[in-house]
């Protein structure tokens, strides 16, 4: 869970907040050396931060750093062991999560966590109490009618009716946001609020957000995602090992050095940089490896057609919905293509998964906790569940071999820097970097020609997405073909040879070598899409 | 606050800590305590005492465990996928009938009475199987309404009486016998099979590839396991193994009655459910389920020899079964 720190870098200087002279308005809510100490992890240590009426405040920092468990304390979901928080200069001491969103503390979590099978207006006043008639029956018009004023407020157009579970991912957070601003709120935190939105929804959100810290709302926006902090924030705090190592003003920051600040190193490449340092380049003159030929799925995907080499990293860009993952589980047989064709070097092969296993596919899929790991299981079992035929007792018995799937799990978790206690710890302790190394781990062992990494860097720190990029190039060089997802653009930009981008279910183009970069991949995700209906 | 911060708090510190705290012990073996406890309050109770703590007590409850222990057994295959069975109880029912009456009415040899009626039990599961497995129907209401159909078949076959007329003195032996150490040869037979299905379970590819399934059945298929196969072939396994149960019932009494397996369904999820707060708590295990068939027994041994009527024995049988789960709740509760 805790990134070891290993050798510490030398602080990079970072003027103090406090010091630049930016607080003209006092914070209204504060933690006060707040402190937390979980057995064996020191989760914040000593921590003071403050929120400002009308600011928009970024927390960022790697995954372990701490921002959770500080924002917990705030949601009276975790107690201090030390420290203590004031609102409006008073100590309070919160029961829990509902005694916080009674002072007006409201958080909006990463997953959506509403209830899909009520209706928006019943997820808007959630726990708030109902409306009643007569005093006992809930009164469904006034309901909608305090929910519908809620939407109204963050502009909204959703109708109170509608089933949560019958909208789109965007309208689901923003039915998330109603509800935390439905009882008057005076701090909104948002936790990756942008994960899965396209950048239209993304637009949509800030505006909603610039709206409401206008309107005297404290906004606490926590995200990996860096551009958004500078495009949303006015102030930044960066936790690192369980520490703020800085409290400054967004306009005094460049990437560069927030980077450095969250990483704790000097360095902080931009994409086109890393690019170029590791000498990427257009796909090798080499064999062909896969081809995909006509590939359809009525509906998501629209005769798909291309070809991978041996030793190509091939990213895949596209929004949300243009039938990325639906494609490549196509690929990988994870679901069956309706048509088309798919070869590994010349050979056709079937459309089910143990097809396009026994043919050197395999598939990363796209949500570790729900389709990549057995959470329950051990590092061991996990690693070993794709070979275990391999880790027989005495080589031939049907019975796994503990010892021998040891060795293997042992292997793995110094191959790829797997941070955990050892072998026997539950998948489901992890922290998320290390899951998607184990289910990397399953798949290096099993091996194959082409492997399919769908978002596999999805909510993971810096340091572990560098030793996913690093590992996704081991693999090129071994010559194997990877094929990478993503919908952070950059980190195609820094690693990949050649990017198609996917609209709609079809290609609708591709970069290669030096043409890809950030905004040619832009252009063809929205290129037509203005003079093209909206999608339903 | 991205979910890869998630990780329970406690859960790195407590994987490394080697030894076992208190709260780690009461959630793996809070409910085996309350299991020998039960002994040393039946065996030294002024009223039970004198008659439960004897060898003949001990044997005679080896011997009636057994048609529960194969049902739960059979039935802990299932569960380890997250699936669950409740025709077992009526297939039982039709196993055993089945095999009597072949004998009884049709001078069927005991040998191939008793292939045919586990016959008759594997087909039931295979028929839920491929409804559940391959169809894709919802197992609750499935194997609701095959229970139904199951009623209905051995109604047919046995016109809904009891016969005991014509069973071969062979067929009896299985639960009337006792062969070795004087244990009768059903909890023999229990045993071997309680050996069998913790190999399956613990110590194949097949049983990881079932706990797999249970866990995760889309990171299992995504790993290449055939989980339609493998949940096809544990209804198989719940079918027979209900079968079976229902021949051992059947050898028992020499006789075969109408719903005779009805009373055996609830007790084999209580068995089984009892044994996943055991030794692997949240895990339903093969160690577990024995203990789990054992509990059962002894209660109602013991409750039976302290002279209590049967209404105080069902609210005292059901409370203590509340108070063990809610025991081992304590233990394993973590933050």
């Amino acid at each position: 869970m805790s990134d070891p720190t290993g050798e510490k870098a030398p602080e990079p200087a970072i003027p103090d907040g406090t010091s630049v002279g930016v607080a003209e308005t006092p914070y209204f809510l504060e933690g006060i050396q707040l402190h937390k100490q979980y057995p064996g992890v020191l989760a914040v240590d000593h921590v003071d931060i403050g929120m400002r009426p009308g600011e928009v405040l970024g927390l960022v920092g790697k995954n372990g750093a701490g921002k959770s468990t500080t924002i917990k304390m705030f949601a009276g979901a975790v107690a201090p062991d030390a420290g203590e928080i004031r609102l409006d200069g008073k100590t309070i001491h919160l029961h829990g999560p509902h005694h916080a969103h009674s002072l007006g503390l409201s958080f909006v979590h990463q997953e959506l966590s509403d209830v899909p099978n009520l209706s928006v207006a019943e997820n808007v006043m959630l726990g708030l109490g109902y409306p009643r008639r007569l005093g006992a029956f809930v009164s469904w018009r006034r309901l909608r009618q305090q929910a519908a004023e809620v939407l109204a407020r963050i502009d909204a157009p959703i109708r109170p009716d509608a089933l949560v579970g019958s909208l789109s991912v965007v309208q689901q957070r923003l039915v998330m946001i109603a509800h935390a601003l439905a009882r008057e709120s005076r701090l909104l935190v948002l936790d990756e609020p942008t994960a899965s939105l396209t950048n239209d929804e993304i637009e949509h959100l800030f505006a909603v957000v610039r709206s409401l810290a206008t309107n005297g709302v404290s906004v606490v926006y926590v995200s990996h995602r860096l551009d958004e902090i500078f495009e949303i924030t006015q102030r930044v705090v960066v936790m690192r090992d369980a520490r703020v190592v800085a409290n400054v003003p967004t306009a005094e920051l460049d990437r560069r050095s927030l980077i450095a600040q969250i990483t704790g190193t000097t360095s902080g490449q931009t994409a086109a940089e890393r690019r170029a340092a590791n000498g990427v380049g257009p796909p090798p003159e080499t064999d062909v490896l896969l081809e995909v030929e006509n590939v359809t799925l009525p509906g998501l995907v629209d005769s798909v057609s291309f070809q991978l080499r041996e030793g190509e990293l091939l990213g895949i860009a596209g929004l949300v919905g243009a039938g990325r993952t639906e494609l490549v589980r196509l690929i990988t047989g994870a679901d069956r293509r309706a048509s088309g064709r798919i070869a590994i070097r010349g050979r056709d092969i079937g459309s089910t998964t143990s097809s396009a296993l026994d043919a050197g596919i395999v598939l990363v899929p796209e949500e570790r906790r729900t389709q990549g790991l057995v959470l329950e299981f051990s590092i061991r079992k996990n690693v070993t569940l794709a070979t275990l035929p391999q880790h027989r007792l005495a080589g031939v018995l049907p019975s796994p071999s503990v010892t021998q799937e040891r060795k293997t799990a042992h292997a793995m978790i110094e191959r790829l820097a797997i941070r955990a206690s050892g072998s026997e710890q539950p998948a489901g302790w992890l922290s998320g970097g290390n899951q998607q190394k184990v289910v990397l781990a399953k798949w290096l062992r099993r091996g194959g020609d082409v492997f399919v990494l769908d978002e596999p860097t999805l909510g993971i720190d810096v340091e572990a997405k560098e030793e996913i990029y690093d590992l996704m190039e081991a693999l090129t060089a071994d010559d194997k073909g990877v094929i990478f997802i993503s919908s952070e653009f950059p980190e195609l930009v820094g690693i990949c040879n050649r990017v198609i981008v996917l609209r709609e279910g079809r290609i609708v183009g591709q970069l290669v070598g030096d043409e890809i970069t950030e905004s040619g991949i832009l252009d063809l995700c929205y290129s037509h899409a203005a003079d093209e209906a909206a999608p339903g | 606050m991205t979910d890869s911060t998630q990780t329970a708090p406690a859960g790195p510190a407590a994987a490394r800590r080697p030894h076992l705290s208190i709260a780690d012990f009461f959630g793996k073996y809070g409910v085996f305590v309350v299991f020998l406890g039960l002994i040393v309050f039946f065996s030294v109770h002024p009223t039970s005492g004198e008659a439960f703590r004897t060898w003949e007590n001990a044997k005679t409850i080896f011997g009636l465990s057994a048609p529960l222990a194969v049902m739960a057994l059979s039935l802990t295959i299932v569960l380890v996928m997250r699936d669950f069975d409740l025709s077992i109880g009526a297939t039982m029912g039709l196993g055993g009938a089945f095999a009597i009456t072949l004998m009884s009415k049709h001078g069927v040899g005991w040998g191939l009475a008793i292939a045919l009626g586990l016959l008759i039990g594997a087909a039931v599961g295979a028929f839920n199987g491929t409804l559940i497995s391959y169809l894709r129907a919802p197992s609750f209401v499935i194997t609701l309404a095959v229970t139904t159909v199951v009623y209905g078949v051995e109604f047919a076959i046995t016109g809904q009486k009891t016969i005991f007329e014509g069973v071969a003195p062979a067929y009896t032996w299985l639960g009337q016998n006792r062969p070795l150490l004087d244990i009768a040869a059903q909890a023999w037979v229990a045993l071997a099979l309680a050996i069998l299905v913790w190999l399956l379970l613990d110590h194949t590819e097949v049983g990881r590839y079932m706990y797999a399934l249970g866990g995760n059945p889309e990171a299992a298929r995504l790993a290449g396991i055939r989980t339609r196969e493998l949940k096809f072939l544990g209804f198989v396994i719940v079918g027979l193994g209900a079968a079976f149960a229902g021949i051992i019932l059947t050898s028992q009494a020499g006789a075969s009655s109408p719903t005779q397996g009805v009373a055996y369904l609830l007790p084999a999820y209580a068995a089984a459910f009892l044994g996943s707060t055991m030794f692997r708590p949240g895990e339903f295990n093969v160690p577990g389920t024995v203990v789990g068939v054992l509990f059962l027994q002894v209660i109602q041994t013991g409750l039976n020899m302290l002279g209590l009527n049967t209404s105080v024995v069902n609210i005292v049988q059901g409370s203590i079964l509340i108070g063990a789960v809610l025991a081992s709740l304590v233990g394993s509760r973590r933050r």
